[in-house]
């Protein structure tokens, strides 16, 4: 079994051992490997056994996550490897296991692709071929699935967590709303998170919130770690896997 | 009404939403913009199922409004229908947490694609036609969506519009897959290329969705025509600088004809109104509301 050492500065802040269940690193304090830095995503990494092989998979973090020096969304570990999650990094030690043959490619993760493209018509053809197929399948089918999730650290409301799945939630008192408020005086309506192409959306209801402090003025995109706060309520808005 | 240039219908309609009587105040409007001659778009608004569809026709030499026209109907008829329906006996697989509204009206859908395509199947002269569809069905507080194309569902809400649908284009497709920018989606000569529509397949992978309507909601669907030409801001604004949707629709229409008017433009334009706050007429609507 193989073993993970979280060090900083040359010295070991703590040791997990790798069993079945996935070892997660992150900010937040109920990760196996907290790792105590803004840098660092709430829920930054996991490493875990698939297939006899050790894997690392970032989980979107923000400021990524690297092993050895190489930016990865998801790479096999070998023995000696360094997991570099900001100023930390995590040593794998995986002597225990049996050898785990290096041909198997490290993929680094896919830059962002910004170019113009040009269409010629091999091009226009390749991308309506190509397109096609995205089209068969579901549309949602690429990648992993990530749950946005908001979790309560106080105030009245009905559930202690909710999962963000619908394009449209609503923070109030109306009995349709998803994250219901409870006690007098406070609006049906009073914020709104939206899901668009390219994130979570907050926005105003009857009620300005407060993101990370400050008021909102129009709709703000959410980052994961975000701290919302709307009638009384303090919520972590948070991607789970 | 094929044919005709513009067209356009303006009901009232009364729902409920949170156990309380909501107005449903309705407009559509479709207009052939300033390039085409002849306009393929669709709409109807079914007052009695509170049911608005839209459908954009593609496929030449007036086919393509052979096809929104046959879309619209199939769509309005099955929904109308009292048949008992599980959901699953066209499409396999029926997901559990949808509605039983939401289930017909993606069978509804499903309906439309099959018979588009078996008319063009058996008049060579239409092979090729197809149609968007976007359609929104509302029902005790709970609106059913059912979308596929790059025709649009808008929800504005506390001065926020969301879109509610996805486009089937390649050009969103490639911008969802982070391939380009949402900048060179605007600029791509390739936004006319659909990756899904009615009457292209027998059979058709159809969005479906629903969403908690509240009071003061304003919903809007529109073809591709509107959204092309006008930006989503001038569209937010629209809806809420005119608080009837007549206006509103009226002046999307003229956005998108004062910025090219290049395609087709039809919008509905649909307003859920909040009748608690009219004081102590709402009290006598709902009375009189809760005997039927």
């Amino acid at each position: 079994m193989a073993k993970l050492s979280l060090m900083f500065e040359n010295k070991i802040v703590k040791e997990v051992p790798i069993g079945s269940r996935p070892v997660t690193i992150g900010r937040s304090p109920d990760n196996d490997l907290p790792v105590d830095n803004l840098a660092v995503s709430n829920y930054h990494a996991r490493v875990y056994y698939e297939a006899g092989r050790l894997v690392v998979e970032d989980l979107d973090s923000l400021n990524g996550t690297f092993v050895n020096d190489l930016r990865v969304e998801r790479a096999t570990l070998h023995d000696g490897d360094a997991i570099w999650i900001g100023k930390h990094h995590i040593k794998v030690d995986a002597t225990a296991d049996a050898a785990i043959p290096w041909d198997t490619g490290r993929k680094a993760a896919a830059p962002k692709i910004n170019e113009t493209m040009v269409l010629d018509t091999k091009a226009r053809r390749d991308l309506l071929q190509q397109a096609a197929a995205m089209g068969e399948r579901s549309q949602f089918a690429s990648g992993r699935v990530r749950v946005a999730t908001l979790v309560v650290l106080s105030g009245k409301v009905d559930l202690k967590e909710y999962t963000l799945t619908n394009k449209l939630t609503v923070i109030g008192k109306s009995p349709m709303a998803t994250v219901r408020l409870k006690g007098w005086f406070k609006p049906n309506m009073a914020a709104q998170i939206n899901q668009r192409d390219d994130g979570y959306y907050l926005g105003t209801g009857d009620k300005v919130p407060i993101v990370n402090g400050n008021p909102i003025a129009g709709p703000v995109r959410l980052n994961d770690g975000d701290l919302i706060e709307v009638c009384g309520v303090r919520m972590n808005f948070i991607f789970r896997e | 009404m094929p044919g005709c240039l513009r067209r356009g219908y303006n009901p009232v309609l009364t729902g409920r939403l949170e156990g309380e009587a909501v107005q449903i105040v309705s407009s559509g409007l479709s207009d052939v913009g300033r390039v085409r001659t002849n306009n393929e778009d669709s709409f109807r608004i079914v007052e009695a199922l509170n049911l608005f569809i839209l459908s954009d026709g593609m496929g030449g030499e007036a086919h393509g409004e052979v096809a929104s026209a046959m879309a619209v109907d199939v769509i309005s008829a099955y929904c109308s229908g009292d048949k008992e329906d599980s959901g699953a006996t066209i499409l396999e697989e029926a997901p559990e947490n949808w509605n039983s509204q939401t289930r017909k009206l993606r069978n509804a859908v499903a309906q439309a694609n099959f018979q588009i395509f078996q008319t063009a199947q058996k008049n060579p002269e239409q092979r090729g036609m197809g149609a968007t569809i976007t359609v929104a069905w509302f029902k005790d507080s709970r609106l059913s969506i059912a979308h596929v194309g790059d025709s649009r569902a808008y929800l504005l809400r506390g001065g926020n519009l969301q879109q509610l649908t996805n486009d089937h284009s390649l050009v969103a497709e490639q911008v969802r897959r982070g391939l380009i920018t949402p900048q060179q989606a605007e600029e791509s000569e390739m936004q006319s290329v659909l990756l899904r529509a009615l009457g292209a397949h027998p059979d058709v992978e159809i969005d479906v969705d629903e969403t908690e309507i509240f009071p003061r909601d304003v919903l809007l669907l529109c073809s591709d025509g509107l959204t092309r030409m006008v930006t989503e801001p001038e569209i937010a604004g629209a809806l809420q600088a005119e608080t009837k949707p007549a206006a509103a629709a009226e002046r999307l229409i003229s956005l998108a004809k004062e910025n090219g008017g290049i395609d087709n433009i039809t919008v509905i334009v649909v307003r859920f109104e909040d009748e608690s706050e009219k004081g102590w007429f709402s009290w006598m609507r709902r009375g009189a509301a809760k005997k039927d």
